[in-house]
């Protein structure tokens, strides 16, 4: 949140989804400990009501693109948890995470399938491009904004056993169908290494 | 091949179209996406640049990763999107046979196997610097990726110039370069801020970058949590 009227009101929820149920909750709790210790982000929303309307501005932590994604209620958008902004109407946000493995190593591919009616803004670490597919596509999973939910898609270390370790590319998303996915040209992770040595002994 | 530039100057993305049969190295961890028919082989150097010692003195010498990956493109060719770590921009020189290109280590992206790198090695001087002065020297032919922190700015040079160490991204053969102190006397130059410079003469093409990557450390680095244990 960057700025609001006074008038409006907030509350704090976990993005467990609007009607999980009880083992959706706990998923989601388990997800935002984990990404908590991890030192991913949390997986708590604030929900923002204008019962006599109000201004609202909200802007991301790094520096990129916001992109505004309207859903149908038909199609599902399945988005990178750290990119997820804000959404309005009855969009419905569920954890799925891309395996646990994921979790690990700031690899982080905690994603939240998007359901339902309204506006969704989706933030970016650098530039957002959408690329449209049809067959395979491979994408480093630190580069993954979103994608559209009829893409199958499948977390694996790019080349052979040597790449995995000393490729330096960690872990890829492979998808496969048609749909589009939208990247970002810019990886958290990348940044993270180049710091880390930086830190005060 | 042809590369392809978006989204300059903070966020800049390369796509490298890649003909049938075609390849490119990359720095690792380069990598943003691919198309299905590329395959990725992790090399320690490359075939032209010296093996593993040749990957070895890269990575010590050049302040870049040791292991390059080569992306090939099948029968149908195909497309490998890069990105650098760091905002800014990229820029993409034509190297022509027998013409030098001078990059600084971590300026460096990709270049295709008909790109020879080399590490040049710049004395001790570079040492007492605390600042990267090492730089691959690209020869052959092909296009080469560079990377810049900040915005890239192309100068053609005639004559001469001081340059700050970290703003340096790379130069042509026909430009000579020292090493001296920003101010006359050491206690100035220590004092102004300014380190060591380099003064390039010469006849050529230089590249600089809007910001100095040791500098962008030094003030976020002194913020960060102290390493535990």
């Amino acid at each position: 949140m960057v700025l609001q009227s006074p008038e409006l009101e907030m509350s704090t929820h976990l993005n467990a989804g609007r009607r999980a149920g009880f083992w959706a909750v706990i998923t989601a709790l388990l997800v935002a400990l984990a990404r908590k210790f991890l030192g991913g982000e949390t997986m708590f929303v604030n929900r923002f009501r204008a019962p006599r309307g109000g201004e609202l501005v909200l802007a991301p932590s790094l520096s990129g693109n916001i992109v505004q994604k309207k859903l149908d209620g038909q199609k599902r958008l399945f988005v990178q948890s750290g990119s997820y902004l804000a959404s309005t109407g009855d969009i419905d946000a569920k954890v799925r995470f891309g395996g646990l493995r994921t979790l690990f190593g700031g690899e982080g591919l905690a994603l939240l399938e998007c359901t339902g009616t309204g506006e969704l803004w989706i933030n970016s670490y650098g530039s957002v491009l959408a690329i449209p597919i049809n067959g395979a596509f491979t994408v480093d999973t630190g580069h993954i904004v979103a994608f559209e939910g009829n893409l199958d898609f499948r977390v694996k270390s790019v080349g052979g056993m040597k790449s995995l370790f000393l490729s330096g590319e960690g872990l890829v998303c492979e998808f496969q169908g048609s749909g589009t996915v939208y990247i970002q040209s810019r990886n958290l992770s990348s940044l993270v290494h180049w710091l880390s040595p930086l830190l005060p002994s | 091949m042809h590369i392809e530039i978006q989204y300059n100057p903070a966020h800049s993305l390369a796509t490298v179209h890649l003909a049938p049969h075609e390849s490119i190295r990359a720095e690792a961890g380069s990598m943003v996406s691919m198309t299905d028919n590329i395959s990725v082989t992790t090399t320690a150097g490359h075939r032209s640049g010296g093996g593993f010692f040749g990957g070895l003195k890269r990575a010590a010498l050049g302040g870049e990763s040791f292991f390059q990956n080569l992306f090939s493109a099948g029968a149908m060719g195909g497309k490998v999107s890069l990105a650098p770590s760091l905002a800014g921009s990229m820029v993409v020189h034509e190297l022509r046979l027998g013409e030098e290109l001078f990059i600084q280590g971590s300026s460096y992206v990709a270049a295709p196997e008909s790109v020879t790198l080399d590490t040049q090695f710049q004395g001790m001087k570079g040492f007492l610097s605390g600042e990267s002065l090492f730089f691959l020297k690209a020869t052959g032919q092909g296009p080469v990726l560079l990377n810049a922190f900040g915005a890239i700015e192309k100068r053609e040079l005639n004559g001469e110039l001081i340059v700050d160490t970290g703003h340096l991204v790379a130069f042509t053969s026909g430009i000579e370069y020292s090493l001296s102190k920003a101010a006359k006397g050491w206690i100035q130059s220590f004092l102004s801020g300014e380190g060591f410079v380099l003064k390039v003469r010469g006849r050529g093409t230089l590249w600089l970058q809007s910001r100095n990557p040791s500098e962008f450390g030094g003030t976020v680095g002194r913020m960060l949590p102290a390493r535990e244990g």
